[in-house]
């Protein structure tokens, strides 16, 4: 069993409002190991981003613990955690958020920029890691003058360029044409075969589970046992991972 | 078609906070503007309202203020008797020979102190201004006794009734405190002539002479008649054009007021206009909607602009209530013509607002033109398109 | 923060226009603020003009209108420290139309020339013009801006109509000076003025103005005290002042212009807070969601905090430098325009005003944004990420 760098107990988060009470998290035990590539899935509503949120640190759970890389996020506080995040986590969104007035450079820089490196060491990186997403000739282009999956990669090279332990994505691929969405299926692989990160990937395609190493279902914000699939999946686990 | 007013009151009260701003922005301009106006409003009605086409003033040839003309006591006698001047109950000519001078009083508001218009003259010279006592009793001759203009009592701790003034060769008690309405009288000290001109060593150089005339069409015959006669060398002039004359001390504040609410104006209807745009932007897509619902490109364009008109015409409301206080505060500006101050209220009167009113509205208008038009001229798959 | 420039510097032009508009409203607002500051600063902070500092005006006690026995020239004479002593009188007057050209309202003052010269060595004028004024006694001297922009020639008839002196003067024209504060007036002979009166008159021996220079400025208390000790019995009692203080007692006579230029200023800046505030206001809801991202990469609401109010910062002193920039060329029509008080001849952007401004600006910006930048810093990452508008 190698290093477990993600482990949640009974980890719940209800919203309570007046007329309304729901678990989108409900005592969610799980465990992912260094260098795993796991895959969460589920119908939509069940839990999938808020389970990624809190490894992230970007949404506090109403109870349970959580321990990431043997930090407890519950004992840090903002500020602390926001430098935590910038170490140790690249997170990669389904509508890729650039900031459309940067160019490609500017955005990967832009996490460096919270650390100690100089100014040219930062270009350095940041064009590196543009370089390993294919994207070394789009430097100075501007988002809207990349394609969804350029985008998207430019996006990947911003999550990797300060060499964090964990990626979380979540849909990568749900804004991307098939090929697009190959070529970043492919470079998660790369990362975590070559590079040996440990990602968690939420996605709802079926062939993009496949290149995960494991699968988990929610349902209901409920995280189902390794293994067990949500009772109206039509989708058989074995397939997926097997790929 | 035209889209519903409804419409625009609501997406303003939607975007309240944006709203209140840019027509505070407005409000504040308006402000400037009108403070200014009321002040140039109420120096004018002060000076106005208080002239008698009736009154003659008569000045040495060339003379522009009665602080600057000098007249001898020769022609005081000359003048008197001319005919067409109104007379008292006792049968004597209503004609007041005069000096004017000024006196610096300590005041609240200058260190310096302020210079007040001092005047010493005859008995008539009461009943030619019809001046009523709002306190005390008038100066008796030979006597270093003064009666203050209301005005003056009311800014100058020194000229209170009882207080005493030091000028001339000794101290002057205030005995009175006289009530003449707008009238320049209300920022005058008054003493008798003789003591007055002896006080400043004066007793022929005296600076002017007032009279009144039996009807206004005597009053313009005697005035003809006066500066017709060489052996005067006198001018004379109605109180009314006289005073018209001293409008223009507030000119210089009436200039750089005009000036600064101008240019800020300029800016203010900048900030209307971002405000537009962004309304414009943020609705891009209802502007779509409503091309396809079959709204034209004219009833969008004045929906936009009857916004921004009513955006500032917030403002402008808003600046008028700011500048509502002012009303009837007293103030005074220095006399280009007397050297001395004159005191009035400020007054915001009905015209004023309106004038208030139309400035915001001519910024609203600036400011939401552009923005309108290219709410208007989008395609409408571009809008509908847009974020 | 240095790293954050760029970022800083890109969104503050992301919408252009509106960033344009506001730059635009910001800088009027700046140009009145600078002017009106500048102004402010001629009035009552301008420092004296070399040789300034040394000179006295003494005038009566009770008000300028007022007149003084010219035989306290000898007395002020012999007060210790007093170097020179001329006496002034402001004429009034009329020159041809003044209603119709308003360039007619010069300034004109009566003295003594050889006793001006003496108090004013400053004043620039050729020896042979000094010598021809000293002997003319209805010679005249007028400033060169004066003289130029009357179009007048040395030999210039000039002919003043009295009021306050009922006396009517036929003037020559017969050289012109230059001094650093004021070179619009004309001077001309006092005696030519106190001949034209009847020998029992008892204005002959009357005058406006006194004017001193003193041996050093540590001399200057000491002096006008003494001098208006000396009077404090007489008919006529005296108040001496620093030529600074004098010519404020001017500008004073327009009205409180202290509290109507502070009331003023105060409307212009609260208009500038609004603006810079709307547009900021305006720029964060629109970009909520940017700030979510800046967050999920690890930007601490500080750092946040610090990128919005840095783009505040940005715009207003963008705003604050063109528009003080403005205010350099109005100050310039403000010096060439008529000389309503002397002080406005010294309307300037100093350095100083200049950067008291763009510190104004920057503090403006920083203030005006801080609720928006402070409430989106402080956005939960989740709420700002779902942020559509
Ligand atoms: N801020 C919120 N307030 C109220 N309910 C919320 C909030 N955020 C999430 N939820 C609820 O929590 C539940 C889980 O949401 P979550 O976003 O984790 O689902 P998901 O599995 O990612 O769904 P999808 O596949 O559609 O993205 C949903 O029922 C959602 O309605
Ligand atoms: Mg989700």
């Amino acid at each position: 069993m190698p290093e477990t760098v993600i482990q949640t107990r009974k980890l719940t988060k209800e919203y309570v409002r007046e007329d309304y009470h729901v678990f989108a998290l409900k005592e969610a035990d799980i465990e992912i190991g260094r260098g795993e590539f796991v895959a969460l899935m589920g119908p939509s509503g069940s839990g999938k981003s808020t389970l990624l949120h809190c490894i992230a640190a970007m949404d506090r759970p109403t109870s349970g613990e959580i321990l990431v890389l043997g930090q407890d996020l519950s004992s840090l506080n903002e500020r602390d955690i926001a430098h935590w995040r910038n170490v140790h986590i690249g997170f990669i969104f389904q509508s890729f958020n650039l900031i459309p007035v940067l160019s490609a450079l500017e955005n990967v820089e832009l996490p460096l920029n919270l650390t100690a490196l100089k100014k040219q060491e930062r270009r350095e990186h940041a064009r590196n890691a543009l370089e390993l997403v294919g994207l070394g000739d789009r430097l100075h282009n501007l988002p809207r003058q990349l394609s969804g999956g350029q985008e998207q990669r430019v996006a990947i090279a911003r999550a990797i360029v300060t060499d964090p332990d964990l990626i979380l994505a979540d849909e990568p691929t749900g804004n991307l044409d098939a090929a697009s969405a190959q070529e970043v299926l492919n470079m998660l692989s790369r990362l975590n075969k070559e590079f040996g990160k440990t990602i968690v990937m939420v996605t709802h395609d079926p062939h993009a589970a496949r290149f995960a190493s494991k699968i988990r279902y929610l349902e209901k914000g409920e995280l189902l046992p390794d293994g067990r699939t949500p009772a109206d999946w039509n989708l058989p686990a074995a397939e997926a991972t097997s790929g | 078609m035209r889209i519903p007013f409804s419409y625009n009151i609501r997406n303003l009260v939607v975007r309240k906070t944006t709203t209140i701003m840019t027509a505070l922005g407005i409000a504040l301009t308006v402000a400037v503007l009108l403070s200014v106006l009321a002040l140039v409003n109420g120096l004018q009605t002060s000076l106005r309202s208080s002239g008698d086409p009736k009154r003659i003033l008569v000045m040495r040839k060339g003379a522009t203020a009665e602080l600057t003309s000098g007249v001898t006591r020769q022609a005081f006698q000359d003048l008197k008797f001319k005919p067409g001047i109104a007379r008292d109950s006792a049968g004597q000519p209503l004609a007041s020979l005069e000096i004017v001078t000024v006196i610096n009083l300590p005041s609240v508001d200058s260190e310096a102190g302020m210079n007040v218009t001092t005047r010493g003259l005859l008995q008539p010279g009461i009943e030619i201004r019809n001046l009523k006592l709002a306190e005390g009793r008038w100066f008796e001759s030979g006597r270093r006794e003064l009666v203050v203009g209301k005005g003056i009592a009311a800014r100058y701790p020194d000229a209170r009734l009882g207080g005493t003034l030091k000028f001339g060769k000794g101290e002057w008690t205030v005995v009175g405190v006289v009530d003449a309405g707008t009238g320049p009288i209300n920022s005058e000290i008054l003493g008798d002539l003789n003591q007055v001109a002896g006080d400043l060593n004066r007793m022929e150089g005296l600076s002017a002479m007032w009279l009144v005339a039996e009807d206004e069409i005597t009053a313009k015959s005697l005035i003809n008649s006066i500066n017709d006669d060489v052996k005067l060398t006198a001018q004379a002039k109605s109180e009314v054009e006289y005073l018209e004359a001293q409008t223009s001390s507030a000119a210089p504040i009436q200039f750089i007021g005009i000036f600064v609410s101008l240019i800020m104006a300029v800016g203010s209807s900048f900030a209307a206009m971002n405000t537009m745009y962004a309304a414009v932007s943020r609705r891009a897509r209802e502007v779509g909607t409503l091309r396809v619902l079959g709204f034209s490109k004219g009833s969008i364009l004045t929906s936009f602009f009857l916004e921004s008109l009513v955006l500032a015409l917030v403002g402008g409301v808003l600046g008028c209530l700011l500048a509502l206080p002012l009303n009837g505060l007293t103030t005074g500006v220095g006399n280009n013509l007397t050297f001395s101050e004159i005191a009035f209220n400020f007054r915001v009167g009905p015209d004023t607002m309106a004038t208030g009113i139309v400035f915001a509205l001519v910024m609203g208008a600036l400011g939401g033109l552009f923005p309108a038009r290219s709410a208007a001229r989008k395609e409408i798959l571009t809008a509908l398109r847009e974020i | 923060m240095i790293r954050h420039i760029p970022l800083i510097f890109k969104n503050a032009i992301r919408n252009r226009r509106r960033t344009l508009l506001t730059v635009a409203s910001i800088a009027a607002s700046f140009a009145l603020l600078g002017t009106l500051a500048a102004m402010y600063r001629a009035l009552f902070w301008s420092d004296p003009v070399p040789g300034q500092e040394l000179r006295l005006m003494t005038r009566h006690r009770v008000s300028l209108t007022q007149s003084m026995p010219a035989s306290y020239e000898q007395k002020i004479r012999a007060v210790p420290g007093v170097q020179a002593v001329s006496i002034v009188n402001w004429f009034g007057g009329t020159y041809k139309d003044e209603q119709r050209d308003r360039s007619n309202m010069f300034a004109r003052f009566s003295t003594d020339p050889a006793n001006f010269f003496e108090v004013r060595p400053d004043v620039k004028i050729a020896e042979d013009q000094k010598q021809a004024f000293l002997r003319n006694r209805r010679g005249a001297i007028a400033g060169k801006t004066l003289a130029a922009k009357k179009g007048w020639r040395i030999g210039e008839r000039i002919n003043l109509t009295g009021d306050i002196w009922p006396v009517n003067l036929e003037l020559e024209l017969v050289g012109t000076y230059e001094e650093a504060t004021d070179d619009e007036s004309l001077y001309f002979h006092h005696e030519y003025i106190r001949e034209s009166f009847p020998q029992r008159s008892a204005r002959r021996d009357l005058v406006g103005l006194f004017w001193i220079r003193v041996d050093s400025a540590d001399s200057v208390p000491r002096v006008s005290k003494a001098i208006d000790t000396m009077f404090e019995n007489s008919p006529a009692q005296t108040r001496t002042e620093s030529e600074l203080a004098f010519g404020l007692a001017f500008a004073a006579f327009l009205g409180n212009i202290k509290l109507f230029l502070a009331a003023i200023c105060g409307a212009i800046v609260f208009t500038i807070l609004l603006v810079t505030a709307n547009t900021v206001a305006m720029s964060v809801r629109e970009r909520k969601r940017e700030v979510g991202i800046l967050k999920t990469l690890g930007y601490t609401p500080s750092a946040v905090l610090s990128i919005i109010l840095g783009e505040a910062a940005v715009i207003s002193v963008l705003g604050g430098a063109l528009g003080l920039f403005l205010a350099m060329v109005l100050a310039a029509g403000i010096r060439q325009g008529p000389a309503v008080f002397q002080q406005l001849k010294q309307v300037y952007i100093t350095p100083t005003v200049a950067l008291a401004g763009i510190a104004a600006a920057l503090l403006i910006g920083v203030a005006s944004s801080f609720t928006p930048a402070w409430n989106a810093s402080r956005t939960p990452i989740l709420t700002a990420l779902r942020a559509t508008d």
